[in-house]
């Protein structure tokens, strides 16, 4: 499995609001192991799709020069479960940003039902977290599965719509 | 990889708290992922071992009444440092109600004397039956794989 | 419009609840931001941008506590002292507090006791107070 719980960006307007997808399907294996018998997206799991819908808006806030880094949950309230087939929508709001954190409030919506609210505060490590050592390049934007999603931010047009009429 | 995040139930007392421990391994498959140059186990990961404790908490208390134990919310969660792999981490996880379909709870884990998280959250537990008698064959299957789990991860001779 | 001091009170007490996650009856006047609330860095984060919210205003991190790099500057703080230099830039940084006491016996362990609820209100009702146009972001 690999580590990127959003599949592509539909909205994006910079700096203010991002909305992601995730197709939530019955070959992903941490499906079958949280109830087993019964398949559903575990919340943790729907907390990262939202942090990396959210993490994104705020990096490229940056132009993605600061390693921004989930540093609290503020809340996160679920209102009913994600199970296979489900194709669920996150949106991110940016609420703050600073030079050395930023907050966002967030909606995880299955069409048109409303299935969790999670709001969240990140930080950008170098500005914080002293004394404890990480890695000077930027390991959080860097490689892996989360470039093949930047990607997708190309496709998402200048009002912030998927520019081949998806959405 | 396996959604299973903690690997030993350390201590129990019913009802009120529980002690448990993971280890991280670079085993583990979404460390290459997170990150590349400097694997971490991911936050969500750590707030769900959490998670995973306090429900084997609920589970163990009501003996294993309900298949579904899940997160309803999750609020003031913070984490103070990361955890590489080759470490371990304890969790520690206080009741501070435990209802029959809802639970609330102070969680904190540790690694190495070092805080690496403290969260506070609240459980929901039910059946699938209650909305759709249907699915009860499916809630036992639930309960009957879960009780499998909690042989393995917590022996009461350690 | 103009807020009194209660309401500046109430409103620093929902904010320092959701922040915090501690009791409303933890909070009290008295009650240390970090010792009695268990305030970390990063919750001093979200409490700024929480009554930036809550007040209209911008508010610098450095106006309410000081930020991780404040620490670790040797100029401004060694062997688990404030320096001089470090005293009179906080004393700049933070003029609704009261260093007097703490001057006597300038040792970090004690500085989070100044940290309090009511610090945070004088704080605010010195900033609302500046006028309309102090602080807008």
């Amino acid at each position: 499995m690999r580590w990127i719980w959003i599949d592509r960006f539909v909205e994006f307007d910079p700096g203010k609001r991002a909305v992601a997808v995730k197709c939530v399907s019955l070959a992903e294996e941490h499906l079958h192991d949280y109830m087993p018998g019964f398949p559903i997206m575990p919340e943790c799991l729907i907390i990262e799709a939202m942090a990396q819908t959210a993490g994104i808006l705020v990096g490229q806030a940056g132009d993605f020069r600061q390693k921004v880094i989930l540093a609290k949950i503020r809340r996160a309230i679920f209102y009913d479960l994600i199970r296979p087939a489900d194709v669920i929508h996150l949106e991110a709001v940016m609420d703050s940003y600073t030079i050395e954190a930023a907050s966002t409030s967030g909606t995880v919506r299955r069409a048109d039902q409303v299935v969790a609210h999670i709001d969240l505060l990140f930080s950008h490590i170098d500005q914080n977290l002293s004394g404890i050592r990480f890695p000077e390049e930027n390991f959080v934007f860097g490689q892996g599965p989360i470039q093949a999603l930047l990607q997708t931010l190309v496709c998402v047009g200048p009002l912030g719509q998927a520019e081949d009429g998806r959405s | 990889m396996r959604f299973i995040l903690i690997d030993k139930v350390l201590a129990l007392e019913p009802g009120r708290s529980i002690k448990a421990v993971k280890t991280v391994s670079l085993a583990e498959e979404y460390l290459a992922d997170h990150f590349p140059t400097f694997p971490v186990l991911p936050g969500v990961l750590i707030l769900g071992g959490l998670i995973e404790a306090a429900s084997w908490l609920v589970r163990a208390t009501e003996r294993f009444a309900h298949s579904m134990v899940l997160l309803e919310q999750a609020r003031n969660v913070r984490y103070k440092s990361f955890l590489a792999p080759g470490s371990q981490v304890e969790y520690k996880v206080d009741a501070d109600r435990i209802e029959q379909d809802l639970s609330s709870f102070i969680g904190e884990g540790t690694s190495g004397g070092q805080s690496i998280v403290e969260a506070r959250f609240v459980l929901r537990h039910f059946n699938l039956a209650d909305k759709d008698p249907r699915l009860a064959g499916i809630d036992a299957q639930v309960i009957q794989a879960l009780k499998d789990r909690w042989r393995l991860i917590f022996t009461d001779s350690h | 419009m103009p807020k009194t001091g209660e309401e500046i009170y109430q409103t620093v007490k929902e904010v320092l609840v959701d922040a915090l996650g501690v009791d409303e009856q933890d909070v009290t006047p008295k009650a240390r931001l970090m010792a009695d609330l268990g305030a970390e860095s990063i919750d001093f984060l979200d409490i700024v941008f929480r009554l930036e919210k809550a007040f209209s205003i911008k508010i610098a991190r450095e106006e309410i506590f000081p930020g991780d790099g404040f620490f670790s500057d040797s100029q401004l703080a060694s062997d688990g002292r404030l320096t001089e230099k470090g005293l009179s830039l906080l004393k700049k940084q933070l003029p609704h507090i009261d260093f007097s006491e703490f001057e006597k016996d300038p040792r970090l362990s004690r500085l989070g006791d100044l940290f309090t609820v009511e610090a945070v209100v004088r704080f605010l009702e010195h900033k609302l107070s500046e006028g309309p146009s102090a602080g807008q972001p």
